[in-house]
């Protein structure tokens, strides 16, 4: 009863955390079930795949509904990285645990450092980076972008082929893979970049179903784990998004920085301790 | 390919889309929290290691309250929403004519069921 507890609360701070950063659960998740609970590494991608589809099926919704997601551009590269994600499911049976805890430690000390440039700029209200949060907190007072540009067709085979490596990181490393398709759309295609959040948002919940089925049909997902943490990512990511923006973004996000570096060292120390 | 920018015209198929993704969200998840609900008051510790997936016996174990049957119901329904999405959003494109975006969908589903294969034979 208190490690179900604990995990309830663990997957609460996890997608609070996430949604009022703008990063999404799945960054968080997979350390808290590996470093906290023990869990084998594969084990724990695959919950927090589902908790990622949970929260991005939520928030998608959401930006349908309001017409911030570009559905015909989503569903054009969510095929890639669909692909890219049943390569990453099969890839992640075959590779040792450790080479994927260095990975993920090395995601880790990525997005801090992306963190601490966005610190420096004072920008605190920069775009998400992995965001499958519910979209309340970001969507006050935010109407339609205009969407009146032409995209850059012509790049279509460079954004193919990144959301293809979108999809096997989020297979890999139990993330939904916003970190790679925001910049992708917005730098390579030249999609306004709340769009490309919003679109990117719509992408991951078939990205990570598509990495989640080949865990699921290969026995990778534990039931009882992943009830109580998707509950508690769900619970955490609708708080956090109602609550965000009464709390100090800047403060947080300095303490964010330290517990992501932290965990990126302990992830790394399982790196080189496992086997 | 038609123009990919927004079309904010086609102002039927984005919400009913939106109500299939929150519809399979909400009772997925209700489904997810009666099984740990279920699992935490029969005081089982989520790391006993849960049982594994018996599509043939879900009915049974949901009928019989074990937590495992909601549990897999829900985590199924998770997993499944947003290819229903997809499902649906191929019905939209197929009723508007839009032959290009039915393809996409299709391929879609197309590669989310080679991961059912892919994860069956290499299981």
């Amino acid at each position: 009863m208190e490690v179900g507890l604990l995990m309830l609360l663990g997957g609460i701070a996890a997608g609070a955390f996430g949604s009022i950063l703008g990063l999404g659960g799945g960054l968080l998740i997979v350390p808290l079930l590996t470093l906290a609970f023990g869990l084998p590494l594969r084990e724990a991608v695959a919950v927090s795949l589902v908790c990622v589809i949970v929260t991005s099926s939520a928030s998608a919704g959401v930006y349908l509904q309001r017409k911030q997601a570009n559905l015909r551009l989503g569903m054009v590269l969510e095929l890639f990285t669909a692909a890219g994600a049943i390569v990453g499911g099969a890839i992640a049976f075959l590779i040792d645990e450790r080479l994927l805890a260095a990975l993920f430690a090395a995601l880790l000390v990525y997005v801090a450092a992306t963190m601490l440039g966005g610190l420096r700029r004072r920008a605190t209200n920069e775009p998400a980076t992995d965001d499958e949060t519910p979209p309340h907190a970001h969507a006050a007072g935010e109407g339609v972008e205009r969407d009146d540009r032409a995209y850059l067709t012509g790049r279509m085979p460079v954004a193919a082929l990144g959301s293809v490596g979108a999809g096997i990181a989020s297979a890999l490393l139990g993330i939904g893979g916003g970190l790679i398709k925001v910049p992708l759309m917005h730098l390579v295609l030249g999609v306004p970049l709340r769009i490309a959040t919003a679109t990117s948002n719509l992408m991951i919940g078939i990205t990570a179903s598509a990495s989640a089925i080949v865990y699921l049909v290969r026995g990778g997902i534990d039931a009882y784990v992943a009830g109580p943490t998707a509950i508690g990512v769900f619970v955490g990511a609708t708080l956090g998004s109602r609550l965000g923006h009464r709390i100090g973004q800047r403060e947080l996000r300095i303490a964010f920085v330290l517990v992501l570096l932290y965990t990126a060292v302990e992830m790394a120390r399982r790196a080189l301790a496992l086997g | 390919m038609r123009d990919l920018r927004m079309d904010h015209g086609a102002a039927d198929l984005e919400p009913a889309l939106a109500r299939v993704l929150q519809a399979g969200t909400y009772i997925s998840i209700t489904l997810v929290a009666v099984g740990t609900l279920l699992l935490l008051g029969g005081g089982t510790s989520p790391l006993a290691g849960g049982p594994a997936l018996h599509v043939g016996e879900l009915l049974g174990d949901i009928a019989a309250g074990r937590p495992e049957g909601f549990l897999w119901l829900g985590i199924l329904g998770i997993c499944a929403t947003p290819a229903l999405r997809v499902l649906g959003a191929l019905v939209g494109f197929w009723r508007r004519g839009e032959r290009d975006m039915v393809a996409v969908a299709v391929l879609i589903l197309a590669v989310v069921g080679a991961g059912v294969v892919t994860g069956l034979l290499a299981g």
